[in-house]
């Protein structure tokens, strides 16, 4: 499947989420995206974007002051 | 012999920088498709408040000094290699310098039923007669519900769509309409605005006068025959009359090497000189770069300066300083930021009302001298970037 990295690090707030809203609007249902950001507020954001769009996220983690989102789309119409 | 710059576009951007360096003795001339200039945000007033478009439009040559070459043309390419920008009807110019200012271009057709949906109503948004053929369209408008939409979450003046909504609310309450037609916003973010420093400002503003928000709307379809408009995360509206902020992209004329443009079109540049990246004898500045910054007038605006400076011989840098007026019905903020700093809390007041009311007023004479407006501004911007230093507003 593919696989999609959208690298927002460096991005202030809403930049993370808005650049996943980018590259939602291209994915296909069973792609995966991985956003990387150092916005801090990227974690709620991202947790309301999955609840709102009903995608899931596989994994949501932080190493080094990056924080990884994985998100497999599964809600596209 | 003089050195030859070509400036791609009139508008803000283009004209202050010409009209800055044409006393130095530069060989300047700017290219631009269209003949007049019209000042953006007047598409508001016109839309909100039925002032006639004639107020913010003026002919191109009329905002440029004397010895500023003007020519009424559409750039079809720009090659950086050969130093040669070339126009639809098939004139070539060559230069030692090139500016490309040409801002952001709108794609109607990227999202389907849009374009139907701006024939159909208009918008406050794209140009004065669109703007015009909405206040015509809000006349006929008794009940329902009035519907903002975002199609992107980069567009240009990140505020206006917020702006939109106060100044029809205001409009709908002149008019006895209050709790006849709900005005609706629907934001592609997490908050009410971009920035959540300045969605908790507007916020409590925007729902005191009945504005419902939507928060994660990213308009993705219009359907014209049901009247809704069709959100990429999964939610839909209805509405009366709706109008949508298109995608934006780059310049859509050629630039060679293909791969100053990123993905979107946008010109990549050197987020503080605005250099075009790998060339030292062009640049590019406002809302037709991948600047990290808001797509706004006060960014091509310092961007003219700082490329101005340049091209004398200075170090000059742009800190992505924005200063982006936002109105309710009677009082105003800014969203004061910079590369380095997030959005800083302004509280709303009747004085920056009275502040963006006063620029809006000025707005021609700072851009055919901005020699004269520029100290002033820059007195503004040095006292408030001490603010934006602190992480306080004022």
């Amino acid at each position: 499947m593919p696989e999609i990295t959208v690298d927002a690090r460096g991005m202030a707030c809403p930049g993370p989420i808005s650049a996943l809203t980018r590259a939602y609007r291209n994915a296909q249902n069973g792609d995966i995206i991985i956003v990387l950001a150092t916005d801090p507020g990227f974690k709620p954001d991202v947790q309301a974007w999955i609840e709102k769009t009903r995608n899931e996220l596989v994994s949501l983690t932080e190493e080094g002051g990056v924080i990884k989102a994985v998100i497999k789309v599964t809600a596209k119409k | 012999m003089a050195n030859r710059v070509i400036i791609v576009g009139g508008g803000g951007g283009g004209a202050i920088l010409a009209n800055l360096l044409q006393p130095h003795g530069f060989d300047v001339t700017v290219i631009d498709k269209s003949t007049s200039h019209f000042f953006q945000p007047g598409n508001l007033w016109i839309a909100f408040k039925g002032v006639s478009p004639e107020k913010f439009l003026r002919p191109i040559p009329s905002l440029l000094k004397k010895g500023v070459n003007y020519v009424n043309d559409e750039v079809v390419s720009v090659d950086l290699n050969e130093r040669r920008v070339t126009t639809r009807s098939g004139r070539s110019y060559e230069y030692d310098f090139v500016v490309l200012a040409s801002g952001a271009e709108l794609d109607y057709s990227a999202v389907p039923g849009h374009r139907e949906l701006l024939e159909r109503f208009g918008d406050f948004y794209s140009s004065p007669e669109n703007s015009l053929k909405l206040w015509n369209t809000l006349r006929g408008l008794k009940e329902g519900s009035f519907v903002i939409g975002v199609a992107d979450p980069i567009y240009k003046c990140p505020p206006g769509p917020h702006k939109g909504a106060f100044l029809a609310s205001e409009l709908l309450r002149s008019r006895g309409l209050a709790g006849k037609v709900k005005v609706v916003l629907a934001v592609p973010v997490p908050h009410a605005y971009p920035s959540k420093t300045v969605a908790d400002i507007l916020e409590p503003e925007l729902k005191e006068r009945g504005v419902e928000i939507h928060t994660f709307f990213t308009v993705n379809e219009v359907d014209n025959r049901e009247n809704r408009l069709v959100s990429l995360e999964g939610e839909d509206i209805k509405f009366n009359v709706a109008v949508v902020v298109p995608p934006h992209r780059g310049p859509s004329y050629n630039i060679s090497p293909a791969e100053v443009k990123d993905q979107s079109s946008y010109v990549k540049i050197d987020k503080y000189t605005s250099n075009v990246q790998g060339f030292d004898d062009a640049y590019a500045i406002g809302d037709c770069t991948n600047a990290p910054t808001s797509k706004s007038g006060v960014t091509a605006h310092l961007q003219a300066e700082v490329v101005a400076a340049r091209l004398l011989g200075y170090d000059a840098r742009y800190s992505g300083r924005t200063n982006c007026p936002i109105i309710t019905d009677g009082k105003g903020t800014f969203v004061i930021s910079d590369y380095d700093h997030p959005p800083i809390k302004v509280r709303l007041s009747r004085f920056k009302r009275l502040m963006e009311d006063l620029f809006v007023a000025t707005y021609w004479s700072a851009v055919k001298y901005p020699e004269f407006w520029s100290p002033i501004f820059k007195a503004y911007f040095d006292a408030t970037d001490e603010f934006i230093r602190r992480g306080e507003g004022w």
